[in-house]
């Protein structure tokens, strides 16, 4: 296969196994490409990419500002907070009056869930979704899959346990799908106040003690505990929350294997995670974040490749 | 108001001529005789129709019109109109408007901006003041007025001891209150039904506990306020068993479920479509096939059509943003002969009226002229055109429906469809 099965990069839901792998191929192009002297190629001379951010992000943005300009796109930025948003203008109408100064592609980021699903029915050019509320963060996931096929060679057949707060995590339920695509197992591990009630029926294993959870796996993805997302208290504090589902050195060190770590950032040091395991080599966190780059220019350049049929 | 109907089946098993073939002579609204040939010696108005079949009046025990405060999204006039041209006489008007009626001259206007008119709207006054849940309205006065029941359309009343002073002051002069089935903690800031779809949706759900939670209360407070109570638009497998439990006691409750629960799941919410998006929100099959059997054993004591236009702006946005509710009026007879058999269809949308005031009017020689008619063999895709209200929010837009509407005869009046 040398193109992707869909024309918008929604969620891992829609995409087939062999999509990843099309991403991760072009990816491995991409990642050799960022490491040389000159990290840049001229492939989208000729796209136009909108970098719309309707919620707050730094990493997410910046990687996909690099991933556009190391592929030689014009990019533009938006964000709600300098924009008519603000002003009561809908999301149509926004994205419709940027594309009308010639934008061939829409990076979306958005508090909603759903709603790159939804513009994509209303408006002419290629979506990719940075993070749709709760929903999907597909790029997210591929490079975090993308990470672990790195790392131990392959993501079938491996156990992964995603830990924290997964009612409020869109990196969750991509990484369940993109894992589960893949042949990977997966669990989630949580305080069961975070854990959505019907998540074992994603075909997931649900676990709440986390030394089990960690007994389990080959990787434990930690999520970083979202207290803006949360409108009411689901612990009582953090650090009882750390108690339970923190992982610390003495934990990681008195398992049977020796299990890789990843986080998808921002980390809050001595709450998910302690810094002697953050910074071990055990923690392929920043990989995550150099891949990150790598796997955007894939899924962009694949993208844009259809556009330009 | 002068008319025959020619070759008319009329199905209404409260007649003496049910699942017969017959003409009728309407005369000044009454019917003054039904025959297997009657001749048109009065040169009259004659209604000669493809399958004609007549049942009485239909009724729906929950509509919304807009009017006042929302007309962007529907007015007393086009929604009475889009009633007369799905079937029904006879609807329920929620005080879903802006300002809420939750006075006797609010009540005054609905009935002065529908009267003499073929459907006969009947106003629900608000509960509480302005709809906030807190103090009670003046339950009496519009009671005068003409309001059949009470009710804070979709909204819960939070506090278990409001609800009782209503129940108990209502019972003095036989006062209907309606409670939504919501308990607003549980159900939080959930836009569907909790469940698997709204798991991999990332959207946030509302368990079928909000509900149950409520309907158990309100029983319990019924049990011991006495009193009358309707719980409009129930939705869950456990709420029917409630209630089921609750009439075996004998307790003075009645309930209704919204169409489209008896049809659509969940699942239907895949892609974010915010025209499935309603309240109490679409559940599972499970759910679904409990509220059919509750039907049967007339545990639910109605359906509705829960008509509730709202304009594009409210609907074409993002589904957060997006505001709850479906037309409802023009699917209701082709949905749920899609479920039900014929005599079953109009058994359904013939009950529930003397709980909201309205008598019943047999197709007998003598009585009132309420009638609907209509063809239940014709097989159609539901579409923007089978729409007469102005907001076209349709749940039920490319739906196989079955059975379509010819109009209606009431009030000493006649509507029929071009």
């Amino acid at each position: 296969m040398s193109e992707l099965s869909v024309n918008h990069l929604l969620g891992i839901k829609y995409l087939k196994e062999q999509d990843i792998q099309l991403i991760f191929e072009t990816a491995d192009h991409f990642k050799e490409v960022i490491n040389r002297p000159i990290k840049k190629v001229p492939s989208l001379r000729d796209i136009t990419i909108a970098n719309l951010f309707f919620e707050n992000s730094t990493r997410t943005k910046l990687s996909f500002e690099l991933a556009e300009k190391r592929l030689s796109a014009d990019v533009i930025n938006f964000s709600s907070g300098q924009s008519s948003v603000k002003k009561g203008e809908t999301l149509i109408d926004t994205v419709n009056n940027i594309l009308s100064m010639k934008v061939d592609m829409v990076v979306m980021r958005h508090p909603n869930p759903g709603a790159g699903v939804f513009l994509s029915k209303h408006i002419n050019a290629s979506i990719i979704n940075a993070g749709d509320g709760a929903h999907e963060h597909p790029t997210q996931a591929l490079l975090d899959s993308y990470s672990i096929r790195e790392k131990l060679g392959d993501v079938s057949g491996k156990k992964v346990v995603i830990v924290g707060d997964i009612l409020h995590s869109r990196v969750a339920l991509s990484n369940i799908f993109a894992l589960q695509l893949q042949g990977a197992q997966v669990m989630v591990c949580g305080p069961k106040t975070l854990l959505p009630k019907h998540i074992g029926d994603l075909g997931v294993k649900v676990e709440t003690n986390l030394r089990k959870a960690l007994n389990w796996c080959d990787v434990a993805n930690m999520l970083r505990v979202q207290n803006e997302r949360m409108n009411i208290s689901y612990f009582p504090s953090t650090r009882e929350y750390t108690q339970q589902f923190g992982v610390n050195k003495e934990l990681l060190d008195s398992l049977d294997k020796e299990i890789t770590i990843m986080h998808p950032g921002p980390i809050n040091r001595g709450v998910e995670i302690t810094s002697d395991v953050a910074d071990s080599k055990q923690s392929i966190i920043l990989e995550q974040v150099q891949n990150g780059v790598a796997i955007r220019m894939a899924a962009i350049y694949l993208l844009a490749s259809k556009i330009k049929q | 108001m002068n008319i025959l109907i020619k070759s008319a089946t009329i199905i209404d098993s409260k007649s003496e001529f049910h699942n017969k073939t017959q003409d009728l002579l309407i005369e000044n609204g009454k019917i003054s005789k039904i025959a297997t040939k009657i001749k048109n010696t009065n040169n009259y108005q004659e209604v000669k129709l493809d399958n004609l079949h007549i049942s009485q009046g239909w009724f729906d025990s929950s509509v919304c019109f807009g009017e006042p405060g929302f007309e962007e999204r529907e007015t007393i006039k086009n929604g009475l109109k889009t009633a007369a041209s799905a079937g029904f006489t006879a609807a329920a008007l929620n005080a879903n408007t802006y300002p809420v009626l939750d006075s006797n001259s609010d009540i005054t206007f609905v009935n002065t901006k529908s009267h003499n008119n073929a459907v006969s709207l009947l106003p629900i006054g608000s509960l509480t003041l302005g709809g906030k849940g807190e103090d009670l309205a003046e339950l009496y006065d519009m009671h005068s007025a003409g309001a059949v029941a009470f009710y804070d359309y979709k909204k819960p009343i939070s506090n278990p001891n409001l609800m009782k002073i209503a129940l108990q002051y209502a019972s003095n002069f036989d006062g209907l209150v309606c409670s939504f089935p919501q308990e607003s903690k549980i159900s939080g800031h959930g836009v569907m039904n909790e469940n698997i779809t709204s798991t991999s949706l990332g959207l946030k759900g509302n368990p079928a506990l909000a509900e149950e939670l409520q309907v158990a209360r309100d029983l319990f407070l019924l049990e011991y306020t006495g009193g009358k109570l309707h719980i409009p638009t129930i939705s869950t497998a456990t709420s029917v068993a409630l209630i089921r439990e609750a009439k075996k006691k004998k307790l003075d409750v009645t309930c209704s479920a919204a169409i489209h629960n008896l049809y659509f799941t969940d699942t239907v919410l895949k892609d974010f479509n915010t025209h499935f998006k309603v309240l109490p929100p679409l559940r599972t099959q499970e759910d679904v096939d409990a509220l059919i059997e509750g039907i049967k054993d007339s545990t639910i004591d109605m359906v509705t059509s829960d008509h509730n236009p709202i304009d594009i702006e409210q609907k074409k946005i993002e589904f957060d943003h997006a505001e709850y509710g479906t037309i409802g009026l023009e699917s209701a007879f082709g949905a749920l002969q899609a479920i039900f058999s014929t005599k079953k269809t109009i058994d359904i949308l013939t009950k529930g009226k003397t709980r909201f005031a309205l008598e019943q009017a047999p197709i007998n020689i003598g009585n009132k002229a309420n009638i609907t008619l209509f063809n239940p063999d014709t097989k159609y895709s539901f579409s923007q055109n089978n729409i007469v209200s102005k907001s076209k929010n349709a749940i039920f837009e490319g739906e196989a429906l079955k059975g379509t509407v010819y109009g209606i005869i009431s009030n000493n009046k006649v509507s029929l469809n071009k």
